[in-house]
Formats: C-alpha cells, structure tokens, sequence
C-alpha cells in the first residue's frame, strides 16, 4: 500500500437542499519517492481532494489511508501529530505568520513535532541556506517578495523532514520563473529524499516534473 | 514570540489595552488601601489606648457607631474595685465646627487632661490639650481645611485654640478633636453623664475577674477587655466599609473581565487565519488555549506592573487633594491584586479559548 491511499471516495456538498458532488467514486494512490500532480480547472474539486486526503474534513462516502492506516482511526491528537511530523503544508498564500521573522516561522512546525530545539535549528539553518534564503532569516514576511515567500513555505514543509509534502496551487501566486523554481526544489526532494508530493494546480506548465499528472474534472480523475 | 505575535500589534491597542487594566488594577489595589488605612486609622484610638478594661452602656459594644450614656457618679464605685488602678472617663460628642472653609462635623473627644488617659494616641504637631480653652485636631481633618497650630476654631458657643495635631485618629468618614473632660460636659450641656470609661488594672489583675465583678455591682453597664473591645470596633468598622468596597472592587473585576474578554476574543478573530494555519500545521490539542492563556497572562502582568508603579503616586496625590483619605498601600496588596488578576485573566480566557474551537484548518485552503 502506497504513503497515501484514496479508495472510492465521494463528496457531496449540500446546498439548499440540493446535493453536488465534488468528488465522485475517486480512487488513488501515491508511493513513496513520486510527485504526483493534479491538474483541473477553478471549481474542479481539487482542494477538496487534497483536504480529504490530510484529514481536514471527511468524505461523503470512501476510505482514506495514511502511512498505512485508515485515516478515521487516528485520534485527533495523533492526528495532529502526524501533521506536524510526516506532513508538509505548502499553500498558494504561503501562509506565514506576519509576526513571526523568517527563521521563526519556520521553527514554529518543529516546535509542533516536538524535535529538540537544537536539532530542528541546525536542520532550518541548512534549509535556509540550501534555498539561499539563509540572509532573510531575521526578515518579517511583509519585507520579502512573492518567491521569497514561497521559499520560506517550502522550507517549512521541510524541515521536520517531511515524508508528505501537500501543496495547495503553490505556483498560483509566483511568475512562471518563480513557479519553476519552486516546484524544480519539490523535484529534487521527491528525487533525492525519497519524499513524496502531492501537488494540485491549474497550470499545466509544470507538468513535466511530474512522475504521474492527473486532471480532474466534474469531480472525476483520470490519468493522463 | 508567538505569544506576542498577535498581542502586540498593533501596538496602540496594545498600550490602550495595558493602560485599561492597570485602570482595573489600580482601582482594586486603591480599594485595599482605602481599606486597610481606615482599618487601621478607626480603631487605632482604641488599639494605643493603654485601657485594659472598657465600661460602656448596656448593649453598647463599640464606640464608632454605637451610642453609650453612663453616669459619671460610677467613677468613685468603680475606683473602689480591687485591682482596678485608674479610672478614666470620656465622653464622645459628634459635634459641628465652624472653620474657615465652612461648617465641618468631628468626633469631640473630652477626656481627662490631667492624666491624659483617653486622648489622643500620637501628636504630630504642636501640643496636647493644656487647660479648657484648647483643642487637638486630627491632622488630615486640619490639612483638608488648612487650620494649623494656634488657630482659633468655633464649636458651638466656644472659640477653642488648636494645640496641635494628632495622628491615628481618622475614622474616615469623621475624625477624632481631643478637648478637656470639663469643655466636653460644658459643649454637651450634661455633666453627669460620660460615654465610657477606660479602666487600668493593678499588674497581676485578671481582667475576666473584674468584668464579673463590676457587671454584678452597677446595673446598666456592658464591660469588655481590651482585645474584645478592640474586636467589637474593627468589626463594626468592616461592616459598615467593607460591603462597599468589595462591590466596587467586585465591579472593577468584571470589567477588568470582560475588557480581557474582548480584547483576547478580538484578537483571535483578527489572525484567524493564523490560527487556521497552525491548527493545519499540527499545532497540538492544549497549545492554541495555552496561547490564549498566556497572552491574558502578559497583558494582565504588564497592566499590573504599571498599576504597581503608579499606585504609590497616587495615594500621595489623592491624600493631598483629600487627606481624609488616607490609603495604605504594601507589597503584600500588590501581590494579592496580582494574583486576582491572573484569576481573573484565567476566567477572560474562556470566551476566546471557545472562539479557537470555531476556527478549522480547513479554512486555510479557501
């Protein structure tokens, strides 16, 4: 069984008394070491699939499983946990905390793995400096560029060494040079590390760095 | 840092936030001056009276709120009691003045001059009572109408000149004036009748037996120890004053409360999405409440250490504006107010600790 494995599962939206579905009957799985891309237009369901598979909200019908476990058995906590430690978040807004400066927006996640300080601050300090972002670490995120900005999400996705990068459109707010750049790191990792990403995105211009694409549309996946 | 990552900014709020609970403080820390300046200034007369036996009115237990009539023909009944040493008579008179400032009320003391049994505990200035022309004022009385040592002051008929100054002798809401036992009879217009006497006992005495003793001989008389006399005034005193502070005091907390209440709430509502993004981070379960928790306790520190600052200051100025009121402040209060504040920050806690629980990662992805 793959890092992460979907199997027919549905999501149905009720709204005004009347049911649409997001999601209808997708099964998928992802292995270890790949990065698989979504692709799919504004309204396709594509975060609602990437939420699902993190445990942020639960399916109309269907079976997750994560690292090998039906996701509906983890108790929150565990659950939390396992965010914290296994998973990385990458998000189209980045996400940072505008009060935190760049290093300790990045330490915030290890603090939530519980990694000892000094460990997690060696392993922040050779990210920053692998993402040549090392002489921003004392700049609040209001002070840095979009790309920048992304740079600093996708060292916090990494720095607890992450087994699971989820990536919500994280080229969607980056130019073309600085969506490749990005998504070019997430690469190396998947190849290097043995990591394995789930990336969803309308643009179809990355999707030669992935080792599958699917597209998702009316709430259905194929692969393509 | 992430604590005061959301607290700080923006920083007038924050000083304005700060600034209203060192209001809240301050207010309770000067409620427990107030509180333990007039415990103490009420019964400081009684405490340094050096009486170890009061004989007052049946029914009458105390001389601040209660009113004791007996006659002055007792005296010799009770001199001839053995054990008994001294026998003091003093009589209280709520009294008018007229001072330069208007008309004013005080507690008339008459006491007998001679011994000085009965008079004031401490003088500040001046002189005690020499002869029946002169009168001692407590001295908050004479700062709050600028009448100093050798004034002249009008008590009914009377123009009495001020001797000197007393302290330990301001009930609050009026203060002591010390004449002479014979000026008293002459202003109350009965000289056969006293309020109490303060009896002083041969050493060894015990004074349980003399109570029995003199409440079998004169009919019409309550007689208490010192230590039950004592007792009898201050919780006298504690009734009539407390129930008001501690309604004020209870005010200022619920306000200090629900200002907690509102800034906190108002604060995660603010970074919501931060909040938002931690929970889908993997903060875990106890650390978004114990963020909270720990910013009411910042903000209540920081308003306590600036009410600390200032509350010093600020008994000296309200004492100079009104010297009646005469505050007491210590360290012991600034601990107790501190840690009512905290309790107090715990309980605001609640009402944004319940708006996290609304706040769901999912919101991040939209």
């Amino acid at each position: 069984m793959g890092i992460v494995a979907m199997h027919r599962i549905s999501k149905i939206y009720e709204r005004q008394g009347k049911g649409t579905a997001a999601l209808n009957q997708i099964s998928f799985e992802a292995s270890t070491g790949e990065l698989v891309l979504l692709l799919g237009p504004s309204g396709s369901g594509k975060t609602t699939f990437l939420t699902i598979l993190a445990g942020f909200q639960k399916p109309s019908s269907g079976q997750v499983s994560l690292f090998g476990k039906n996701i509906m058995e983890y108790p929150s906590q565990e659950l939390q946990y396992l965010r914290a430690r296994h998973m990385g978040f990458i998000f189209q807004t980045f996400n940072l905390m505008e009060g935190l400066n760049v290093k300790e927006n990045i330490m915030l996640v290890t603090r939530f793995a519980r990694e000892g300080r000094n460990q997690a601050s060696k392993r922040a300090d050779y990210l920053l400096n692998k993402f040549e972002i090392d002489p921003l670490r004392s700049s609040y995120p209001n002070t840095l560029s979009q790309g920048e900005k992304q740079r600093v999400a996708v060292v916090r996705a990494l720095v607890n060494d992450a087994e699971l990068i989820i990536a919500d459109e994280p080229t969607g707010s980056l130019s073309a040079l600085q969506g490749d750049q990005i998504v070019a790191f997430l690469k190396e990792c998947v190849d290097k590390e043995r990591r394995t990403v789930i990336m969803v995105s309308h643009d179809e211009r990355i999707k030669h760095f992935a080792d599958r694409t699917f597209y998702l549309r009316d709430g259905s996946m194929e692969l393509i | 840092m992430i604590m005061m990552m959301t607290i700080v900014h923006p920083l007038t709020r924050f000083v304005l936030t700060i600034v209203g609970i060192a209001l809240c403080a301050l207010l309770m820390l000067f409620l427990l001056s107030i509180y333990k300046g007039v415990s103490k200034g009420s019964v400081s007369y009684v405490r340094e009276s050096g009486a170890d036996l009061w004989v007052v009115q049946r029914h009458s237990t105390n001389i601040l709120r209660s009113s004791s009539l007996i006659p002055l023909s007792i005296k010799p009944i009770l001199q001839k009691v053995d054990g008994i040493k001294s026998v003091s008579p003093v009589i209280f008179i709520l009294s008018s003045v007229i001072t330069a400032k208007g008309p004013a009320t005080i507690y008339l003391t008459g006491y007998d001059i001679k011994t000085g049994i009965g008079g004031p505990p401490a003088i500040v200035a001046g002189n005690r009572v020499a002869n029946d022309n002169e009168i001692v004022l407590d001295h908050s009385f004479a700062a709050k109408y600028k009448i100093n040592p050798g004034d002249n002051l009008i008590i009914k008929d009377d123009t009495l000149k001020v001797a000197g100054l007393s302290s330990g002798t301001n009930m609050f809401v009026v203060q002591y004036a010390f004449i002479s036992l014979q000026k008293a009879f002459e202003i109350a217009g009965y000289p056969f009748l006293v309020s109490c006497f303060q009896l002083r006992l041969c050493p060894g005495t015990h004074p349980a037996g003399i109570i029995d003793v003199l409440q079998d001989k004169i009919d019409g008389i309550s007689v208490f120890d010192q230590q039950t006399f004592l007792t009898n005034n201050t919780h006298e005193m504690e009734s009539g004053i407390l129930p008001l502070l501690y309604m004020v005091a209870f005010i200022g907390a619920v306000v200090l409360a629900a200002l907690l209440s509102l800034i906190l709430s108002m604060h995660v509502l603010e970074h919501r999405n931060e909040y938002a993004v931690m929970k889908a981070l993997g903060a875990p379960k106890g650390f978004l409440p114990a963020l909270i928790i720990k910013q009411a306790m910042v903000l209540s520190l920081c308003g306590m250490l600036t009410a600390a600052v200032f509350i010093f200051p600020l008994l000296v100025m309200v004492e100079k504006i009104s010297p009646e009121v005469a505050g007491q402040s210590s360290f012991l209060h600034v601990i107790l107010v501190l840690a009512g504040t905290g309790f107090i920050c715990l309980v605001s806690s609640v009402v944004p600790i319940g708006k996290l629980r609304k706040i769901y990662p999912l919101d991040v992805f939209k």
